[in-house]
């Protein structure tokens, strides 16, 4: 699975690289606009090591703010399910700070939690929590008749029992939501560093923007890929194995 | 009846004749107009006031031309959008042409906005009281890692022997707080746009601000220039004479005393969210900048400046090998 992933990866990334150079070379292009293909390779000998600790600092970050916004979601989805009002005041609020740019409630964050480790993780979890939130709400609100009606008949459904009887009955949907959201994650991570950290590979980026130096920016994409797959490879092995724990496969 | 309404039918042709006749003549203005592109380095401001002014009161269409002027921003760059042929002309950083050139990118200077870099660093004389150079160690100092004043304050730290263990380097973004907050000591701002608006604020807290300006202590590293590519140069010179000649006049008539509600007025045209009376406030600024003497003549490329700039960048490794500036400058409109 791992190296199917990553050389699906390695297509996607030198395919753009190769229409890259086509540009480059076809419009006689300086090395400014489009770096070539030596001083990427002299680029990528140089940073290689530095980056790659970047990255693997931005994918543990996505990773806590990827837990984070699985548990926001839980609950939100918990409350949310609820057809009395707080449930509809939390399902509306959830929307409508979804609905707000990031960079525009970023100052706000920063005030209120610093530039730090927590402000990575609260913008990484906001960015990727949405998707999420939908799949939850969406299966959490919708009754497994058969089951619940059994429990209810004998009075022994609480709340708790509700839950889990959804999530089980639908633990195929939830899986595929969690391994979709795991790239956003990585994309919220980034952003959040691009924005407002001193650490990362988004750091790492935004000063190779100030020095407008693309191949900088492609080494970090082509790690950022890398260490992406391997992630989504590792969740995916991690949905199998919950599937076949609980007998669903 | 049928004699009125032939009146009106040819008084109907009559004016549609007319009609064509003058949009034709329009179309033909037009065509004889030479179009090119002018790429801004940053948003609609006060400082490019002279570059909307040389639109808006019709200088490049004096001169022939028919100029699109586009806003820069973070993601944009002059020199990429040149050498694709997005852009005929455009404005780009010192430290920008510098680093092109290094890497092959064939573009020339033809004129430089700026005289004094308008990158600054606030500070608060009270608590921070900065009469020599020195007073800087054991100050937390703001800078942006990757940006111009990381290379401006390293090239003044290393000119006055101020080793970097001596003060402490804050990496800043567009968030103020930790100056407000007094966590760190001076921060770096545009002092003709920027800190109008944040002395401003200070000043509403009781506090009092001063600006350091690096030039004052040496280091004249140079901001803003107008760019074009060396084949437009070469293959259209009359063009290149033309819309330089415009452009000058236009930063050169703006900028006069006499002329500021003009000034004004064409930033608000453009950028309605900043306050008249702080874009009253940037003006006087951004004149000193651009104009230190009220007889400079503007657009002056100040050779010295350039190679100053490359020697920094040479000694802080940001270019591999020296690109002999000189070569670079073409100050076309100069007298």
């Amino acid at each position: 699975m791992l190296h199917r992933r990553v050389y699906q990866f390695l297509i996607i990334y030198f395919t753009g690289l190769a229409a890259l150079m086509l540009m480059k070379y076809s419009l006689h292009l300086s090395d400014y606009t489009i770096p070539g293909v030596t001083e990427i390779w002299t680029t990528c000998r140089r940073y290689f090591a530095l980056y790659l600790m970047a990255v693997l600092n931005t994918l543990c970050v996505a990773i806590l703010g990827h837990l984070l916004s699985i548990c926001m979601a839980t609950i939100v989805g918990i409350i949310g399910r609820l057809t009395i009002w707080i449930g509809s005041f939390i399902r509306v609020a959830a929307y409508n700070i979804q609905a707000y740019p990031i960079v525009a409630v970023a100052p706000i964050i920063f005030i209120l939690l610093g530039d730090g480790l927590s402000s990575r993780l609260l913008i990484a979890a906001m960015i990727c929590y949405f998707p999420l939130l939908l799949s939850f709400i969406g299966i959490l609100s919708e009754p497994v008749k058969e089951i619940e009606h059994f429990f209810e008949s004998t009075r022994r459904m609480n709340w708790g029992l509700q839950v889990k009887i959804r999530a089980f009955e639908n633990i195929h949907k939830l899986i595929t939501v969690i391994v979709g959201s795991a790239t956003l994650a990585m994309v919220g991570t980034i952003v959040a560093e691009f924005i407002a950290a001193n650490a990362g590979i988004g750091y790492s980026i935004r000063i190779a923007l100030y020095q407008s130096d693309l191949a900088k920016i492609l080494v970090a994409l082509f790690l950022i890929g890398i260490c992406t797959s391997i992630y989504l490879v590792f969740l995916e092995w991690l949905g199998w194995f919950i599937k076949k724990r609980f007998g669903t496969i | 009846m049928q004699r009125k309404l032939l009146q009106k039918i040819g008084l109907l042709g009559i004016t549609m004749i007319l009609i064509l006749a003058l949009a034709g003549c329009a179309r033909d203005d037009e065509k004889s107009m030479e179009e090119v592109n002018y790429r801004l380095k940053w948003l609609f401001n006060i400082s490019v006031v002279g570059d909307l002014y040389a639109h808006d009161s019709g200088l490049f269409a004096k001169n022939g031309l028919k100029v699109t002027v586009k806003p820069g921003g973070p993601e944009k760059d002059a020199i990429k959008e040149l050498e694709l042929g997005h852009a005929q002309f455009g404005v780009a950083s010192a430290d920008q042409v510098i680093r092109a050139v290094s890497k092959g990118a064939p573009i020339v200077v033809i004129a430089q906005l700026f005289q004094i870099n308008p990158l600054h660093w606030i500070y608060r004389p009270d608590k921070t009281p900065l009469k020599t150079p020195q007073d800087l160690k054991g100050k937390t100092i703001g800078i942006t890692h990757g940006g111009n004043d990381e290379t401006i304050m390293r090239a003044l730290l290393a000119k006055y022997d101020i080793r970097e263990s001596e003060v402490k380097l804050f990496s800043v973004r567009y968030d103020y707080t930790p100056f407000y907050q007094g966590k760190v000591d001076l921060w770096p701002l545009y002092r003709n746009a920027q800190a109008p608006i944040i002395g401003a604020k200070l000043q509403k807290a009781g506090e009092r601000f001063a600006l350091m300006d690096p030039s004052k202590l040496g280091i004249r590293f140079v901001a803003n220039s107008v760019v074009t590519t060396r084949k437009m140069l070469e293959e259209r010179p009359e063009t290149v004479k033309k819309f330089t000649r415009a452009l000058l006049q236009g930063w050169q008539e703006v900028l006069k005393p006499a002329n500021e509600q003009k000034a004004i007025d064409t930033v608000l045209k453009y950028n309605k969210e900043t306050p008249e009376e702080i874009v009253r406030q940037q003006l006087p600024a951004t004149r000193i900048l651009m104009m230190p003497t009220p007889d400079f003549e503007f657009g002056k490329i100040d050779s010295a400046a350039w190679r100053q700039t490359e020697e920094i960048m040479l000694a802080q490794k940001l270019i591999p090998v020296p690109v002999f500036v000189e070569k670079l400058l073409k100050p076309v409109g100069e007298k």
